[in-house]
């Protein structure tokens, strides 16, 4: 379990990165935290011929509160975003998510630009930026673009990212007022990737839904939306033959896989199961109750 | 209550709770681990695998690999032929068949993992870039990898020289067992099934051999529990003498039974570096060490029990098939654990009659050999779950029906149908001392208010006893190549006044630093601090085996209580002398010697001075060596026994399992150091919780491994472990010296067993038995779906 010989590059500025991608004409890997791709490295999964570091390039680690947004740099780590009082007071979901990322030692090293590049079907931050309907900015050595994360996540590990493409930041729309959230995961362990995740906020207006929101992981090659739950729910207060219905319908939206720790039809099972508790949880929040 | 005049004239110092002496070297980073040892002219080996399960090996091209950069050499099982003899791991067993083990394979692989070829260079990394540019022409033969089917007649063949893969067949009986089972009004069976498991220390295997040129000398430096074995091994397969050859096992992060056997690496890394008059270093990495460290816990066992009206056991009986995986272990043999699994399945319990047979059979699989509680966390797994399946039936509560078939005190020493002689131990007194400290009965009928609310609350009882600190008249594999019911110890004061001890031992991480100092300075009278225990060097003493089996504290603490009490003899003889008083009159401790009733003492270190170094201090005849070397032999062993009692809690919609309270009531006989038998304890239990609910070595049906990095095979963390509550019982004194009794392993045996009856109690109202394990959130999904559709 040692790599393949590479060549690594530091790069101290975004133009020094995005010219260092570009010269290695698509054997390049970006390195950041690290937590995915070393042990990918030293499985010889990847072979790439240059490893681009940009932990050293300044101003992409932030988290940053505009009027309407939030706005959270490629570097940041997790650790911070899971700490960040301006992060639990406009996106507690996220900070609720961030719990559940590995183990401090990964969220003191793994950054949210690594993991959204990444991609992990059953990642939570991939299923945050689908939830809070995050946008991704991304430099190269041809400019800047902005991808929404709805359209980001192609496949599994696989998302809308060239070769000689950066993320980084990230986006997040503050969540409005007389929102509740919920979040729920299972895992074999505390720290692992999850079996099924699901996260929802719930927007109220005159005592029904106005907005549902409800994101999944672990449950499809890439995170997605709950959308005929989400109409669902819309218009009407939650009550339980509701949930029992979301969870009906999230249970046939889902077209999970099997694996060593969990077959489809359990994680169809837990999708239901979650999404009914995050749903609920989002509705006792939006009426100021605890969950 | 310790009398408070014995506190005064000699303080205690077995039984006191004191601090790991080895821990702030351990804990600051200061330990000495092979891997951390710097070598010059060090070369590193990367071996390649096989990638078939079961294949000849047609032909191997290592020309790109011997060319590549950085690369010293390339061996294969046909370089290793001339430096290494292949061993057995023999045994008298009837209708034994042993398999050779060799550095590499040889003609056949026979595992996913098996070292195949041995690359030499100047990195690891470099190495690792060889592996890739060697070609392996392989012959797929079948696969041999469900157990059952591997024992049918006709079955494809792993040792052809065989002629079955039945490396073993036992049986064990006592009465008559299907007439007692036929007459009984209650009747319980089931099929139980454990899963493939591994012992994953936290340091994986590493091997470093030095070869010293001049004399031909090799040291090895092996991450081992077993330098004494390995080294007398290493003598008959590489033909050299013990006086140049020595395993050094230094700091060992953790064994758990899986460095307790001899491997193909560690003979690879000796052969290496005698050929090529170089340090040769090979350190395991976490894929190697889930593929090829010995697996174990892989059996199935078909087991009936019947009982009286009342709920007392008449009779058992069982078929125990063994997956013991490609070879026959060095030195334990195949039958190492699923032997121990009919010989330990009548547990703590009186049954009249009894018939446990076993088949070991080999499949295409990695080789299984001991991990902590070596067979018996299956069997008290089987036993304990029959048991509540029987009180179930007859209606009477768990803890009831263990009362009433536990071996009554005034039975011991009492012999099982499968031969094992329970000394004393503390049966029933652990299963009263565990529901005390829970709170039973209010639990219960906590649990009653919980079942109507909906919710799935369990409590799981598991009582068992086992065989610890096993003398010269036991053995696991009668006729094995080695004897492992003696230890040694030598004592010796230098002429500084320092204690040195020394033990054929191996501690890697039991603390037995700790706890064999407790031993030497109680009966020196010598400070802890004073005295370095030698232990892990097979150079340590003249014929040792290692620590494993639960044996250290018995046998080495009987060994140090011998030898230091014959050094203390020769201390106050000198005392004496230099005190002018009676050696009657003298009193050891605290690193003095003094004279009963007086202030008048001496040091250890004046005597040392006076024995060694000070010219006509001593009359010529009192001028003898303190030093002593004794041998113990507790010659059968004795019995440890608990009950374990685990609560949990099943998530009704997710299938999730929390385990709230975990109580541990045992009697481990005499205590050397009570937070040491703590940690060991609660390291145990979290193995046995793992193997409950998490761990699993997955091979499909083509015997490829799922299951190859800790993402997969997945070990409990600290937040899957719950506190735990820990009462020691001390019901008799064994007759071991000393008064100790082994007590390593058993967290590991009780804990499967607690859990599956708490899981199998919270799902009782659905009608659901738990018989494998782990059982796992899946497991649970399926089970659950299967009890509830037919609702």
């Amino acid at each position: 379990m040692k790599p393949a010989a590479f060549d690594y590059i530091v790069a101290d500025s975004l133009e020094a990165a995005v010219a260092a991608l570009a010269g290695a004409g698509g054997e390049a890997k970006i390195i950041a935290g690290g937590q995915s791709l070393v042990p990918m490295l030293n499985f010889r999964l990847l072979k790439p011929s240059v490893l681009v570091d940009i932990n050293r390039i300044p101003g992409l680690a932030f988290i940053k509160e505009s009027e309407k947004t939030i706005e959270v740099g490629a570097l940041t780590r997790h650790h911070q975003i899971e700490t960040s009082p301006v992060i639990a007071k406009h996106l507690p979901v996220l900070g609720c998510a961030m719990t559940h990322v590995a183990h401090l030692a990964i969220r003191n090293r793994g950054t949210i630009g690594g993991s959204l590049s990444h991609a992990d079907p059953a990642a939570e931050l991939p299923m945050l930026a689908l939830l809070l309907d995050a946008s991704l900015e991304i430099a190269s050595a041809s400019g800047r673009r902005t991808v929404a994360a709805r359209d980001f996540f192609l496949a599994a590990l696989t998302v809308d990212l060239n070769d000689g493409d950066i993320v980084t930041g990230i986006t997040f729309p503050k969540l409005p007022a007389k929102t509740g959230w919920g979040f729920e995961e299972v895992a074999r362990r505390s720290g692992d990737f999850a079996l099924a995740a699901v996260a929802a906020t719930l927007t109220l207006s005159g005592g029904a839904i106005a907005q549902a929101r409800i994101a999944m992981t672990g449950v499809g090659p890439t995170p997605r939306r709950a959308g005929d739950a989400e109409a669902l729910l819309t218009g009407k207060p939650l009550g339980p033959d509701l949930i029992e219905a979301v969870i009906k319908l999230v249970r046939a939206g889902v077209e999970p896989e099997s694996d060593l720790h969990a077959s489809a039809d359990y994680r169809r099972h837990l999708a239901g199961a979650l999404a009914g508790r995050a749903v609920a949880a989002a509705w006792r929040r939006a009426q100021g109750k605890t969950a | 209550m310790t009398e408070p005049a014995e506190i005064h004239t000699r303080p205690k110092i077995v039984g006191a709770r004191i601090k790991r002496t080895e821990d702030p070297r351990l804990l600051t980073g200061l330990g000495g681990y092979v891997d951390d040892k710097q070598v010059p002219r060090l070369l590193h080996v990367a071996f390649r695998r096989s990638d078939h399960s079961h294949a000849r090996i047609r032909a191997i091209d290592c020309a790109a690999a011997r060319a590549a950069p950085g690369v010293v050499a390339v061996f294969t099982a046909d370089d290793m032929q001339s430096l290494v003899k292949p061993l057995r791991a023999t045994s008298r067993m009837a209708g034994y068949h042993a398999t050779p083990i060799l550095p590499l394979a040889s003609g056949k692989v026979r595992y996913v993992g098996e070292p195949v070829v041995g690359v030499i260079a100047e990195s690891r990394y470099l190495a690792e870039d060889a592996l890739e540019l060697i070609a392996i022409d392989f012959e797929p033969l079948p696969v041999v990898v469900d157990p059952e089917e591997a024992a049918r007649p006709g079955a494809p063949l792993l040792h052809e020289e065989a002629g079955t893969n039945v490396l073993i067949a036992r049986e064990f009986k006592r009465g008559d067992v299907d007439a007692a089972i036929e007459a009984a009004p209650v009747r319980v069976k089931g099929r139980f099934r454990m899963r493939r498991k591994t012992a994953v220390a936290i340091e994986p295997r590493a091997y470093l051999a030095e070869h010293e040129a001049g004399r031909d000398a090799i040291t090895l430096h092996s991450a081992t529990q077993i330098p004494g074995i390995v080294r007398d091994a290493l003598a008959e397969a590489l033909d050299m003498p013990g006086h140049r050859l020595r395993v050094v096992a230094p700091d060992v992060g953790g064994g758990f039974g899986g460095k307790g056997s001899l491997y193909p690496e560690e003979i690879f890394v000796c052969a290496a570096a005698r050929a090529l008059a170089r340090p040769v270093k090979w350190t395991s990495d976490r894929m190697e060490d889930l593929a090829a460290t010995s697996q174990a816990f892989d059996e199935i066992v078909d087991a009936e029990l019947g009982l009286d009206k009342e709920g007392r056991a008449l009779g058992l009986r069982a078929d125990v098939i063994g997956d013991v995986g490609a070879y026959s272990i060095y030195p334990w043999t195949a039958g190492l654990e699923p032997v121990q699994v009919v010989s330990f399945l009548p547990g703590p319990y009186r049954i009249q009659h009894y018939r446990g047979r076993v088949r070991a059979v080999a499949t295409s699989k990695a080789p299984t050999g001991p991990y902590r509680g070596v067979g018996r966390p299956i069997s008290t797994f089987v036993m304990e779950r029959l048991m509540d399946m029987a009180a179930s039936r007859i209606g009477i509560d768990p803890r009831e029906i263990r009362a009433r078939n536990f071996v009554r005190p005034e039975e011991f020493p009492y012999k099982t149908g499968s031969g094992i002689v329970w000394d004393r131990s503390g049966f029933s007194e652990c299963l009263t001392a565990a529901c005390d400290k829970l709170g039973y009965d209010d639990l219960r009928a906590k649990q009653a208010k919980a079942r109507a609310a909906g919710r799935w609350f369990g409590i799981g009882i598991a009582s068992y006893a086992e065989l610890t600190g096993i003398g010269s008249r036991i053995s696991v594999a009668p006729g094995m190549p080695i004897n492992t019911g003696t230890e040694t110890a030598t004592i010796r004061i230098d002429s500084t006044g320092a204690v040195t001890a020394s033990f054929g031992i191996a501690s890697h991480g039991q603390g037995l630093e700790t706890t064999l100092a407790q031993v030497v300075a109680e009966h020196l009278g010598a400070r802890i601090e004073d005295i370095r225990i030698v232990q892990g060097d097979s150079s340590a003493v003249a014929g040792s085996t290692g620590t494993y089996a639960s044996r250290s504290a018995v046998l080495a603490g009987g060994a140090a209580t011998l030898a230091a009490q014959a050094v203390s003899e020769k201390v106050l003889v000198v005392a004496s002398h230099l005190l002018e008083a009676a050696a009657g009159d003298l009193i050891a401790g605290n690193g003095r010697i003094s004279v009963a009733g007086t202030d008048r003492s001496v040091a250890f270190r004046e005597v040392a001075r006076a024995v060694y170094s000070e010219m006509g201090r001593l009359p010529p005849e009192l001028r003898d060596e303190l030093a002593a070397t004794k041998t113990y032999d507790p010659v059968f062993g004795t019995t440890t026994s608990a009950t374990h009692i685990a609560t949990l809690e099943i998530d009704p919609q997710t299938y999730e399992v929390r385990i709230g309270r975990f109580v541990v009531a045992e009697d481990c006989g005499r205590l050397i150091n009570p937070l040491i038998v703590d940690g060991q304890v609660h390291g145990g239990v979290a193995q046995g919780i793992g193997a409950a609910l998490y761990e699993e070595v997955v091979y499909d049906d083509q015997g490829q491994i799922h299951t190859a990095s800790l993402v997969d095979y997945v070990v409990p963390s600290a937040a899957e472990i719950p506190p735990m509550d820990v009462v020691h019982l001390e019901t008799e004194s064994p007759t071991t010296l000393g008064g100790f009794r082994g007590m390593g392993e058993g967290g590991t045996i009780g804990a499967p067993a607690a859990v599956a009856n708490a899981i199998a109690d919270a799902l009782s109202p659905l009608g659901i038995e738990i018989n494998e394990l782990p059982i796992t959130p899946e497991r649970l999904f399926r089970l659950i779906g299967a009890a509830q559709a037919k609702v």
